[in-house]
């Protein structure tokens, strides 16, 4: 067995892996940061840094002040989780705009809420990113007034508070 | 049981199945990084400062070696390549089953894949495959790029 041969092969093949893969990481825009926050006590995970994934102001960051929002009533929760997960349980009240079918969704959301409607979109907490997302795809329809709640449905049962 | 394992034919579509399969596993992966770098998160094996650089680096690896073995540039190398990155996803997923770890963050975005126990198998049987192809010692059929990649070894 020609070992000497294999191993240059071998990092000759991960040598262009890895040149490959910083070059396309950093010119496309689907890119990730070299290191980013991956502690769920700090924040909600993700692969970007935090301030990409949000607009500070947007964030509802514990579950108490989420709560104080949905007892003033003044807010629509948004469940950003598939219909499936919906179904099996969800804040009560929250009207259910799953990420994967939107454009279904969105016409009947916006016949029923006005663009100025208080928003505040979840999914299953801080691991997930579709209430992010959902936030995005609600000001690209002219919702301006949208918060995202990163505890979501898991943080708010933890909490005992209002499900159906 | 040995021709069989020498047998030309044998190898070369293990070198396709295998090739084709790593091809395919990396595109969903270089697409959507983001989504991959969450899958990464939840094995809860890797230190935070890994877990980006993996989803990175990563399918692009896949993506290399799978299309080495395709055409046929150093499959050797490819394959021993590939049976690594096999071995560790066997390893990795097994600590998780016995201890008990299932990771599902409930987003749409990070995709739905197979239990553990069946995935493991699966990794078990490409091994097979890439092992194969690594101690396969005759002439490579399909190299068609390179064919001195190809040659029995000496």
């Amino acid at each position: 067995m020609q070992w000497n041969k294999t191993i240059v092969e071998m990092i000759f093949l991960l040598g262009i892996s890895i040149i490959l893969a910083f070059t396309v990481n950093f010119f496309s825009p689907a890119g990730i940061a070299i290191v980013s926050q991956w502690d769920e006590s700090l924040g909600v995970v993700a692969s970007k840094a935090d301030s990409d994934v949000f607009s500070g102001e947007l964030k509802i960051e514990d579950v108490k002040t989420a709560k104080q929002i949905y007892d003033k009533r003044t807010a629509v929760f948004v469940d950003a989780r598939s219909l499936e997960n919906f179904k099996n349980g969800h804040i009560k009240g929250a009207e259910s705009l799953p990420l994967d079918q939107f454009d279904n969704f969105i016409k009947a959301f916006k016949e029923k809420y006005p663009a100025n409607t208080f928003i505040v979109t979840y999914c299953s907490g801080r691991t997930c990113n579709d209430s992010q997302r959902l936030e995005q795809l609600l000001f690209d329809h002219g919702y301006v007034n949208v918060s995202i709640f990163i505890d979501g449905y898991q943080g708010w049962k933890a909490e005992g508070y209002p499900i159906e | 049981m040995r021709t069989l394992f020498n047998n030309g034919w044998i190898e070369i579509a293990f070198r396709w199945i295998l090739g084709i399969t790593f091809i395919y596993a990396s595109y969903y992966k270089i697409l959507s990084p983001t989504d991959f770098a969450k899958m990464v998160y939840g094995y809860n094996l890797f230190p935070e400062v890994l877990i980006n650089l993996i989803a990175i680096v990563l399918p692009f690896v896949e993506l290399i070696s799978g299309l080495s073995l395709l055409l046929g540039i150093y499959p050797r190398s490819a394959a021993l390549i590939i049976n690594g990155l096999l071995l560790a996803f066997i390893f990795i997923l097994t600590i998780n089953i016995i201890r008990g770890h299932e990771f599902d963050c409930g987003c749409f975005s990070a995709g739905k894949t197979g239990s553990p126990k069946m995935m493991v198998a699966r990794d078990v049987i490409y091994l097979i495959m890439g092992l194969q192809i690594f101690w396969f010692n005759g002439v490579r059929k399909g190299c068609f790029i390179r064919k001195n990649h190809c040659k029995r070894l000496k």
